[in-house]
């Protein structure tokens, strides 16, 4: 049962979660070179902030100095703007986006739609996954049919998607749901069904009724499992959504992409791309990696998997 | 009645122990049989919803016709080149970044920052640069398999313990030497690891650009069926590929990463 | 604390893995007075975890019944306080929080069930540690939060299976003493399983041999307490003691 639920989890690992890994590796680093230290150090709350933004700011450099190259080179190279755009015309073309709406409007349609998608999912993924988490001889039995579709995420659903809700959000949406449900319930079974059997028998031993259980141990056991599931999600939702909405719909960043190409305006395309790129990296190391850090990472759970 | 469903149960279980895969093949029977029964009860419109018997024949006429093992071909190739330019670079480029605190620092928000734009939001420039063809579906491959394989690489190189490192440096080892007898098989479980995610990801990019720009191959399948508005080419293109990669996934990948890690007791993960 | 007594206690089921019916356990009766510490020994696969496990509620029994103050129980509880040989906190609690988990259950307000809690943490001598995760402690300070966890919700009967067993031999003789130490003062009710026979004389009031599910003896250990094991190892009544309890396990 373990080897089967350790190599599906390997499947579900997302690359970005991995990028988080690193501190793990320092924190390792640490120990084996000073055995006598503790692995896990507590710093004062500035040093803390002082640390947090030294490493923001490492984290901007190399992007200054792809800026600089890019403001320079492109003119110094003449580069047909039908090609790729200069900086100059990609900060124009977000202000204009800006000012009459068009961008905010994309990017409105964009974030709502992963949004209604994945709250949609999670609603009914995380009770389905413990429900079938509890017991181990389920947990077995359902895991291949919920890794088989863990691998159709997202983007495969986009024809079946768009012939069954027509264009539009009901289509995107479906996707996006799709993309977040059964990888999170699949984690979520997974987590639910690698809780120790003694710390749910010492919580009846402790007096601990059905709903007590539920909130106070499977939840939070499962929790590690659960973020991993939602950030891997939301990772396949993303790119389902761009894909979709390049296909399926007249409003969204996909759509501000694939029509851009048929005039050439690469611009455009540049700017999608980067605010892309952008709201990808604020959602997923401002909110996601830290709420991961903070269930696993503090609660010693990381070791587990 | 118990008894007998615990007898049942517990046959199957030791069916499983001594044969896995019909452990993992069982629990898809009850799906097929429901899928199958929604149909026949025709609760939804048999258009929106065919039934296993359709796909099963559309799966014959489709292989009689050789529409479907060209358009495996064509998939299966572009997958290849691809993740073998992917992992090529991908590894080096790792180990580089793994390596050196300085390229480490210099690069890896970029890496990160790439990633986050994703393979798809490429296509339209790709487009526009070199057309509807091979190069483009290639470029988003490399694109899509590079990441994971060179953050694993990555994670895997900085795992190692530094013990190893002075080990070797004390038993005579020049930095090249290192290289291949402590970096690379201290980083290879996360090297498998990121292969397997990469060729995953690879994998669904290439069916997202066949769907959105392709010529041939599975994703084209579904894409000009959805045209055509028939769902049972879709739904046969969507079993296809989750058995295809559940296939390569779970018997040759799968055993790999495990041969390497689980053999050398290195699982870093 | 209450009585515990057990009457022709059996275990039968039937065993998927294997596809046949095992008896773990064969009509054991057991009498354990209030406040009596009685440690249950023997080899591996004896049936003693299986019999702590029914006692506690986790496993049904087949056969037999099990009465705890005179009243039969039916599923676990908090009247049967478990410490468990993997410690079993709950990692995302903190320690304070894991103490004081069983008064939360029953109802306890935060204000009271904190300072129930800081009491035990006391007793324990974990002070400092209320704040900590349990992945923050050694293994030995895990159990010993494990052990005042159980007793802090006051149970009527405090069951332990093999709670020393994972952590290593220096500190499994301090938190064996320690134990004691905390038993003098709170007389609970105890059955304790291990496979370790020196700790089962050492910690009982009465050791009960066990080999393949069934009880081979029961032997009274009167030696004074408290006990400390500089002294114990000299003693020749203990080394008697655990001499005679080991060849009855090994002869089994």
């Amino acid at each position: 049962m373990s080897k089967c639920c350790n190599t599906a989890r390997e499947v579900i690992l997302d690359h970005g979660e991995l990028a988080s890994r690193p501190r793990l590796s320092d924190a390792a680093a640490a120990a084996v070179l000073h055995p006598e230290r503790p692995a896990r150090r507590f710093l004062p709350e500035e040093e803390v902030m002082r640390h947090r933004l030294s490493s923001a700011l490492w984290f901007c450099a190399p992007f200054a100095v792809l800026l600089v190259l890019w403001a320079v080179l492109i003119p110094a190279f003449e580069v047909n703007p039908r090609l790729f755009p200069n900086l100059e015309s990609v900060v124009q073309a977000g202000l204009d986006g800006i000012k009459d709406g068009t961008l905010i409007r994309h990017i409105g349609a964009s974030l709502m739609r992963v949004t209604v998608g994945t709250l949609l999912a999670l609603v009914f993924a995380i009770p389905l996954g413990i429900a079938m988490g509890v017991s181990p001889a389920v947990s077995s039995f359902l895991t291949p049919p919920f890794r088989f579709f863990s691998v159709l995420a997202g983007i495969a659903w986009i024809p079946v998607a768009s012939l069954w809700f027509g264009y539009g959000f009901g289509a995107i949406t479906f996707v996006i749901f799709n993309a977040v449900f059964f990888i999170v319930t699949y984690n979520t079974l997974l987590g639910v069904s690698t809780i120790p059997m003694q710390v749910r028998h010492a919580a009846a031993s402790l007096g601990a009724g059905k709903w007590a259980m539920l909130t106070e141990v499977l939840l939070p056991g499962a929790l590690p499992n659960i973020v991993t599931g939602i950030r891997t999600g939301l990772g396949f939702a993303w790119r389902g959504l761009i894909a979709a909405e390049m296909i399926a719909t007249n409003v969204g960043l996909g759509y501000m992409l694939f029509v851009a190409r048929d005039f050439y305006k690469t611009e455009v395309i540049v700017l999608g791309m980067i605010v892309i790129g952008v709201l990808w990296l604020l959602l997923d190391r401002l909110l996601l990696a830290p709420i991961e850090r903070a269930t696993s990472e503090r609660w010693g759970l990381v070791q587990r998997a | 009645m118990t008894t007998l469903f615990l007898q049942a149960w517990s046959h199957y279980l030791r069916l499983t122990t001594r044969w896995p895969s019909i452990g993992t093949l069982v629990p898809f029977v009850p799906l097929v049989v429901a899928w199958w029964v929604v149909t026949e009860l025709q609760v939804f419109p048999r258009a929106f919803l065919p039934g296993p018997a359709e796909v099963v024949r559309s799966f014959v006429s489709l292989v009689y016709t050789g529409v479907l093992p060209e358009y495996l071909q064509d998939s299966m190739v572009r997958l290849a080149v691809g993740s073998f330019w992917g992992i090529v670079l991908g590894i080096p480029l790792g180990i580089l970044v793994g390596l050196s605190q300085r390229a480490h620092k210099a690069l890896w928000p970029v890496l990160l920052f790439f990633q986050a734009i994703g393979d798809i939001a490429w296509l339209p420039i790709l487009v526009i640069w070199f057309g509807y063809g091979l190069t483009t579906m290639t470029v988003v491959i490399v694109y899509t398999v590079i990441f994971p394989v060179v953050l694993n690489t990555v994670l895997g190189v900085r795992s190692i313990p530094i013990t190893l490192h002075r080990a070797a440096l004390s038993l005579g080892a020049s930095r090249t030497r290192m290289l291949w007898e402590v970096v690379l098989p201290g980083a290879l479980p996360n090297i498998m690891t990121g292969l397997r995610n990469g060729l995953g990801y690879g994998w669904r990019a290439l069916i997202a650009t066949e769907i959105i720009v392709g010529t041939s191959g599975i994703g084209f399948l579904m894409f000009d069926a959805r045209r055509a508005g028939s769902v049972v080419e879709i739904l046969l293109g969507m079993i296809i590929l989750g058995i295809l990669w559940y296939i390569v996934d779970s018997w040759i990948l799968a055993p790999i990463e495990r041969a390497t890690g689980q053999r050398w007791g290195l699982v870093t993960k | 604390m209450k009585s515990l007594t057990i009457r022709n206690l059996s275990k039968t089921y039937f065993d998927v893995h294997a596809g046949t019916n095992v008896t773990a356990v064969h009509d054991i009766s057991l009498e354990v007075p209030a406040g009596e510490f009685v440690s249950v020994v023997g080899p591996s696969g004896c049936g003693k975890t299986t019999l702590l496990n029914m006692i506690a509620g986790f496993l049904p029994h087949t056969g037999g019944e099990i009465l705890v103050g005179g009243k039969p129980v039916k599923g676990p509880g908090p009247d049967r306080g478990v410490v468990f040989q993997s410690f079993a906190l709950f990692p995302w609690r903190t320690v304070l929080d894991n103490v004081a988990f069983g008064p939360k259950m029953r109802g306890v307000g935060r204000a009271e069930r904190e300072k129930i809690a800081h009491e035990y943490l006391a007793l324990a001598k974990l002070s400092e540690a209320a704040g900590r995760y349990p992945n923050e402690l050694s293994g030995g300070m895990q159990q010993r939060v494990g052990v005042v966890r159980a007793l802090a919700n006051e149970p009527d009967v405090l069951l332990m299976d093999e709670p020393f067993a994972s952590v290593d031999a220096q500190t499994r003789m301090t938190l064996q003493e320690e134990l004691t130490r905390i038993w003098e003062q709170k007389r609970p009710t105890v059955i304790f399983i291990t496979h370790d026979v020196p700790e089962a004389v050492f910690l009982g009031n009465r050791v009960v041999a066990l080999s393949k599910g069934r009880v081979l003896e029961e032997i009274a250990v009167d030696l004074p307490r408290p006990r400390v094991w500089d002294d114990l190892n000299e003693d020749d009544r203990f080394k008697a003691l655990s001499g005679r309890v080991l060849q009855l396990v090994r002869s089994a």
